[in-house]
């Protein structure tokens, strides 16, 4: 059992471990802060954006008077080549990044917590065939297999989401196995399985309940990456519709007028930077206050 | 020497069977989506030989047979070198796949020259001076690099550069190459150059690579920037690093000879992880620079539908996965004593 599982097996100590990671990090604050931001404008950006339609990516009628603006007053963040504002598209890509991103991440996190802890406690071949499949799609990029969607489906959400989730769950089910292969071997395991409890019942209650906090944690570190593969993926134009306020494709959009229009991809790619950065923070700090071998917060001799 | 052969033997085996799953697995994707597989495998052709072409690629899957005998079709066609030709660039695919791979390794090998070094002194330096507020800062700068999307940081710096006259788009001038009269040997135009000793070549492929490298770079400097500060942090309260202060061993030699050895095997271990991240922010950035590569396959590959250019990609991606884990484990084996394979 490593500290971090003792400290956030319970919801006071894992409140308790926020608070004294809030009061100690400002790196925490500063993450909380960005991902409540971005949160907020997930849940309102339609209702903040000065043009919502021209968000939602359609063409405004007067596009030839207004196409390449650079940032002013009227439009902050300039508009696009169609004429379409920049502000109002990035303020609503917010939803799109935040529901992709949780979709892949809770979708990943349980498939990984499943395969990991079935393999870890029923052993022999169902382990053999469980490893190995956390092999095979451990070795898959998500960006080619999007590909390989994308010819198979067609555009879409789907594909950035299955192809995120499919090559993302092999490392929740391979930290997920390690940890669950600790407590698997622990004494209230097998007291329950002495008393005759159903094994289908101790993998969830017993074995899955302890493992889930660690590979929680792991999880909120990811987000961050998770975004910016989504949008690596958005970018190569292998997943949403080229019109949708997604940050990938908006920095797409600009891609061709980089020289001319740098506004069109500059905001969007900082909202991914900002974002995927608050993600990591959170993560990094949360991991920070839990495991002491990372604290090092007092100087030495030299 | 901690390493057996059949530890190799071992790996090979693991290696390949992965190689099988990986190809079952995009079987799979292609026969059970929605849609007529063959068509899907012929690059969904319209016109009039639409109806021939796929008549075509109905054969070569095979797909009038039992599945486990199209799927045995299927593992024989991609581990004898056979995926037919690219709808995309009416050639043998793996023979593109080759070609294109040495332009991404070169750009990821450049990017892990200029980035493991730069993050691990400064995570040396942030080590040596944590708790202060410069360690704040490079912690917190190594995230921010860690998290920059590369294709993004890739378009900044080509947008930054265009005012100062860069017109570097692609690998390679080819009028200068031409000029010279430059011989590909090895398809990494840096070491070609210098093999002939050219030095106008050599410039000119070296100021076109550094630009997509830096956008790369930055993603192995943040993780390994933070890697190293963390192992070097722990390593600095190690007893034999203290005995070695208290014995007056100079400064220089603790912190390299003492210290930083013991973050060695760590920070392989990460950097082979980084290394598939790296991957596919190498062929986005491909993409940006204009540049050959695997990216450029990738977009190309979109547009025809080529899924047996997609099959050769995964196949050619997982390996080099599995090659560089295989090499970061053997790497940490040979560093670290206490590690046995």
């Amino acid at each position: 059992m490593n500290p971090l599982e003792q400290r956030i097996n319970n919801v006071a100590g894992s409140i308790g471990l926020i608070k004294r990671a809030w009061r100690r990090s400002a790196r925490l604050k500063a993450g909380l802060l960005i991902t409540f931001f971005i949160a907020a404008l997930a849940v309102m950006g339609q209702h903040l954006a000065p043009y919502p339609s021209e968000g939602a990516g359609i063409v405004p009628a007067n596009a030839a008077e207004r196409m390449g603006k650079p940032p002013s007053l009227e439009f902050p963040f300039g508009t696009d080549n169609l004429g379409r504002d920049v502000l109002s598209r990035v303020l609503m890509g917010a939803r799109l990044a935040l529901l992709q991103v949780l979709l892949v991440a809770g979708a990943s996190l349980g498939v990984g917590l499943l395969v990991g802890v079935y393999a870890a406690y029923y052993r022999g071949a169902i382990e053999t065939l469980l490893n190995y499949a956390t092999e095979i799609f451990l070795a898959l990029p998500a960006i080619v297999l999007a590909l390989a969607l994308r010819i198979a489906l067609g555009q879409g959400l789907h594909v950035v989401v299955v192809s995120l989730v499919l090559s993302w769950w092999p490392w929740y089910a391979r930290a997920s196995y390690v940890y669950a292969r600790v407590v698997a071997e622990m004494e209230y395991v097998l007291l329950a399985q002495l008393a005759g409890v159903p094994g289908r019942i101790i993998v969830f209650r017993h074995v899955l309940r302890n493992v889930l906090p660690a590979v929680l944690v792991q999880a909120i570190t990811d987000l961050g990456s998770v975004l910016l593969e989504a949008s690596a993926i958005n970018f190569l134009g292998l997943g949403l519709r080229p019109d949708e306020p997604d940050w990938g494709i908006i920095v797409q959009n600009g891609f061709k007028y980089i020289t001319s229009m740098p506004w069109v991809s500059m905001f969007p790619g900082l909202f991914i930077l900002v974002t995927a950065l608050g993600f990591s923070m959170v993560g990094d700090s949360l991991r920070e206050e839990v495991d002491p071998r990372m604290r090092r917060r007092w100087k030495l001799w030299f | 020497m901690p390493l057996s052969l059949n530890y190799l033997f071992r790996r090979l085996f693991w290696s390949i069977a992965v190689l099988a799953g990986v190809t079952l697995l995009s079987y799979l994707i292609l026969v059970l989506s929605p849609g007529d597989p063959a068509a899907k495998w012929a690059g969904n052709p319209r016109g009039p030989g639409a109806a021939k072409a796929v008549e075509l690629a109905r054969k070569e899957l095979g797909l009038d047979l039992p599945l486990h005998l199209q799927l045995l079709n299927f593992l024989r066609m991609v581990f004898t070198g056979d995926l037919g030709l690219s709808i995309a660039y009416k050639q043998p695919v793996y023979s593109i796949l080759w070609r294109n791979l040495a332009a991404t390794l070169e750009l990821l090998f450049m990017a892990y020259i200029i980035g493991i070094p730069l993050g691990s002194l400064l995570g040396i330096f942030s080590a040596l001076k944590r708790g202060g507020h410069l360690d704040g800062v490079l912690q917190t700068s190594g995230l921010a690099l860690a998290n920059t999307p590369a294709f993004w940081l890739g378009m900044a710096i080509f947008a930054t550069l265009v005012p100062y006259g860069f017109t570097a788009y692609g690998r390679i001038s080819t009028n200068l190459a031409i000029a010279t009269n430059f011989q590909i040997f090895t398809g990494l135009y840096l070491l070609d150059a210098l093999l002939q000793l050219n030095a106008p070549i050599f410039f000119d492929v070296l100021a076109r690579l550094l630009p997509p490298a830096l956008a790369v770079a930055a993603y192995p400097t943040g993780v390994c920037l933070r890697i190293v500060r963390t192992l070097m942090a722990d390593a600095l309260l190690e007893e034999h690093v203290r005995v070695a202060v208290a014995w007056g061993v100079k400064r220089r030699t603790v912190v390299w000879r003492y210290a930083f050895r013991a973050t060695l095997p760590g920070l392989v271990q990460v950097s082979g992880l980084a290394f598939a991240y790296s991957l596919v922010d190498a062929m986005v950035v491909e993409y940006v620079f204009g540049r050959e590569g695997l990216g450029r396959l990738l977009f190309d590959a979109i547009s025809v539908s080529d899924f047996r250019l997609a099959i050769g990609l995964l196949i050619v991606v997982a390996t080099f996965y599995l090659i560089i884990n295989t090499v970061a484990d053997v790497a940490q084996a040979l560093i670290d004593p206490r590690v046995k394979l």
